[in-house]
């Protein structure tokens, strides 16, 4: 019950925060709502007993992507005249009825009988896989995929210093 | 919580995130779109992963984080790139390809 409770705590702030990166107009608000975002998501990897996964998203999504983010933001200097939101009263007025209608409809479908959902393994579920099951796994039979892992990062980082560049001869 | 549970708030996020790709302009504010859009991805990949007895999902999960980080990166390069040689990284406002 208690688990239940805080899932969907950390849930409903995920998509409160994931709402509000989308409703602000200022993208240094956008970028500090996002935070919040993964940060929430972080938690329920750690309520799920995904440690490593949790340990990640905190290094790498938010101590290197967001402050990327946080780091362009303010080289860019963008202006954002008028309000905290870029939607309107009616626009967000519309978007509840349309999530509301949605969220009807897949409520309908997923009571619907006959609809084919396969049966989640039953009872509690046991401990996860530990990290030191993850690591044999990555290391062995998906290690092609991490090799080539590294290529794309190499890859990445060679493509956005060539596109970042400022150009000198240009004709 | 159960696995039901975990794939709707994936849904839910995955939802907004795409819904705010089409609505808004700044390109910055589109690429935090994207990453929204992952982590939804990633949280229904570490709940199978969790649910389903695997170690498959956190596998797949990291290298969606790299692929995420790379993207990120190419990403803001080229939002730098579009201010420097347009002055603007609103999209409304970029006809590259109108005919």
């Amino acid at each position: 019950m208690m688990e239940t409770i805080l899932f969907w705590t950390l849930a409903g702030m995920a998509v409160l925060s994931a709402l509000a990166v989308i409703a602000f107009r200022n993208p240094v608000n956008s970028v500090m709502a996002l935070f919040v975002t993964l940060l929430v998501t972080a938690g329920i990897y750690l309520q799920m007993g995904a440690y490593g996964i949790a340990l990640f998203q905190v290094i790498v999504y938010i101590g290197a992507v967001l402050v990327l983010f946080l780091f362009v933001v303010m080289i860019l200097d963008l202006k954002t005249p008028g309000g905290w939101s870029v939607f309107s009263s009616r626009t967000l007025a519309m978007g509840t009825a349309g999530f509301l209608l949605a969220g009807g409809g897949a409520w309908f479908a997923w009571r619907a009988p006959g609809f084919p959902w396969t049966e989640a393994p039953a009872g509690a579920p046991g401990p996860g896989p530990a990290i030191r099951e993850i690591a044999l796994d990555l290391f062995t039979r998906h290690l092609l995929v991490f090799e080539l892992t590294s290529v794309l990062l190499l890859a990445a980082a060679v493509g956005a210093v060539l596109i970042g560049r400022k150009e000198r001869n240009r004709p | 919580m159960n696995l039901e549970s975990v794939i709707f708030t994936g849904i839910v996020l995955f939802i907004i995130g795409a819904a705010g790709f089409f609505l808004r302009g700044n390109a910055v504010v589109l690429l935090l779109c994207i990453e929204i859009m992952l982590n939804a991805v990633n949280l229904v990949l570490a709940g199978f992963a969790r649910y389903l007895y695997g170690t498959e999902g956190q596998v797949f999960v990291l290298m969606i984080m790299t692929v995420a980080a790379a993207e990120a990166a190419v990403g803001l390069a080229i939002v730098v790139a579009l201010r420097r040689l347009l002055g603007t990284t609103d999209m409304n406002r970029i006809h590259f390809l109108k005919g």
